[in-house]
């Protein structure tokens, strides 16, 4: 009865590694964040004035710079690259005999249990780059709102006095032009003509900057949103990432399960030909798209 | 010596270059500036009836000008100053040439009226000393 002596070759090496599975899949979904690069916007002036599509364009692009974004790179290189191992020893393990196929089995194992941390630390990143884009957008909608709160009683006053005046001001332009420039002793001014032809050239650029594609405004169900608006959307986008990322983490509790149970089995002797020899999967964004290696048992 | 000369030279241009940016004064009092001339005109005994015209004429197509200049100067948004206040609380009084075409009476009629002098009060009033 001594089933776990340590000088069992191939079942020693089975139990040691059902043993690292059971502590991988408690540690697999929580790795140390102190080690994880980081990513530290700022929600600037700069960053507030600018038109509501571009303020995601922009967060985008820094966060792009960033070491996370890096990190977050080459941990999705790492995971592509787990995959392959993990079909090729699948493969591998399917065309193989005796005790070469049980190593192989036991390899597979391994390397499931390194595809579970790798994607351990990519939810990990991922968590961290949408929680801080989130808090990003509410510093940026907070910013937005005080702005409007500043306003006091004596500047709306002079607001809508300034809106009224402009009003019947471009009311009485044309009138004016007519009265005292279509008689013959009066020619329009310098500054009229000059100011004239500068306004046609504005009109211009300004049709061309409604068009530019970089000044598209925000729009839902083909209304425009308001940029305040527009944050609440991404704010609300980014905690459905974040509700997406916790159930992930669920998938890759599960996995991390039954590899620890997949690991008994092998160790008991009971787990021959039962390992993940499934249907091809390789998109490398989710975990459920791996759950294939984990389930196959035939 | 002629490092001395150099040095006053460029002392002159920098004061001059100081003094033409300490005279730049924005739109609105311009535009106060220009008005003043205009109500001294109006106001002027000593001028005949056409030499206030063509005064009032000449200061006129001044005025359009520098009150498109206000109206179009954004940096009076929102500029909660005393000055910009009373301009904009005054529409007719500030923009005298608009109001006054807007209105179709004279440029000195619409600012009579404004200060409240009209034909009547003046016909009305009696001549007499004031104690």
């Amino acid at each position: 009865m001594n089933r776990f002596s340590f000088h069992q070759g191939p079942r020693s090496r089975a139990l040691i590694l059902s043993v690292a599975a059971l502590l991988l899949s408690l540690s697999a979904t929580a790795p140390t964040l102190a080690e994880t690069p980081n990513w530290r916007p700022s929600a600037s002036e700069r960053l507030v004035k600018l038109p509501g599509t571009y303020i995601k364009k922009a967060i985008d692009q820094d966060f792009q710079e960033s070491p996370l974004a890096t990190a977050l790179g080459d941990v999705g290189t790492r995971i592509g690259n787990k995959t392959q191992t993990l079909e090729d020893l699948r493969s591998a393990a399917e065309r193989a005999d005796g005790e070469a196929r049980n190593e192989l089995q036991q390899q597979f194992l391994a390397e499931k249990q390194g595809y579970i941390k790798l994607m351990g630390e990519r939810q990990d990143l991922r968590r961290k780059q949408i929680k801080t884009k989130v808090h990003l957008y509410e510093a940026l909608l907070r910013k937005l709102e005080r702005r409007g709160e500043g306003t006091s009683q004596a500047m709306e006053a002079l607001a809508k006095n300034q809106e009224a005046a402009k009003q019947r001001f471009s009311d009485s332009v044309a009138t004016v032009d007519m009265k005292l420039f279509n008689s013959s002793t009066a020619t329009e001014s310098k500054y009229g003509k000059e100011y004239a032809k500068n306004m046609a050239a504005i009109e211009n650029l300004v049709t061309a900057i409604d068009a530019h594609p970089m000044n598209v405004q925000p729009e839902f169900d083909g209304q425009p949103l308001s940029k305040q608006d527009y944050l609440r959307q991404l704010i609300a986008e980014g905690e459905s990432d974040l509700a997406i990322l916790n159930q992930e983490e669920n998938i890759l509790g599960y996995m991390a399960k039954l590899v620890a149970l997949d690991a008994m089995a092998l160790s008991e002797g009971l787990a021959d030909d039962a390992l993940a020899l499934g249907d091809d999967g390789d998109e490398l964004s989710s975990p459920a798209s791996a759950v294939d290696f984990f389930i196959t048992r035939n | 010596m002629t490092c001395t000369r150099t040095f006053t030279l460029a002392v002159a241009t920098a004061a001059c270059l100081a003094a033409t940016g300490a005279a730049q004064a924005g739109t609105l009092e311009n535009l106060e500036r220009e008005r003043a001339i205009m109500v001294e005109t109006i106001l002027d005994p000593s001028l005949t009836a056409v030499e206030r015209q063509r005064k009032i004429v000449l200061s006129q197509n001044r005025l359009v000008d520098l009150e498109r200049m206000v109206i179009r100067d954004k940096s009076l948004a929102g500029k909660n100053t005393p000055v910009v206040k009373k301009a904009f609380e005054n529409y007719d009084l500030t923009f005298l040439v608009h109001a006054s075409v807007e209105k179709n009476l004279s440029l000195m009629d619409h600012w009579l009226s404004q200060v409240g002098v009209s034909t009547k009060n003046v016909m009305d009033a009696r001549v007499g000393r004031r104690w």
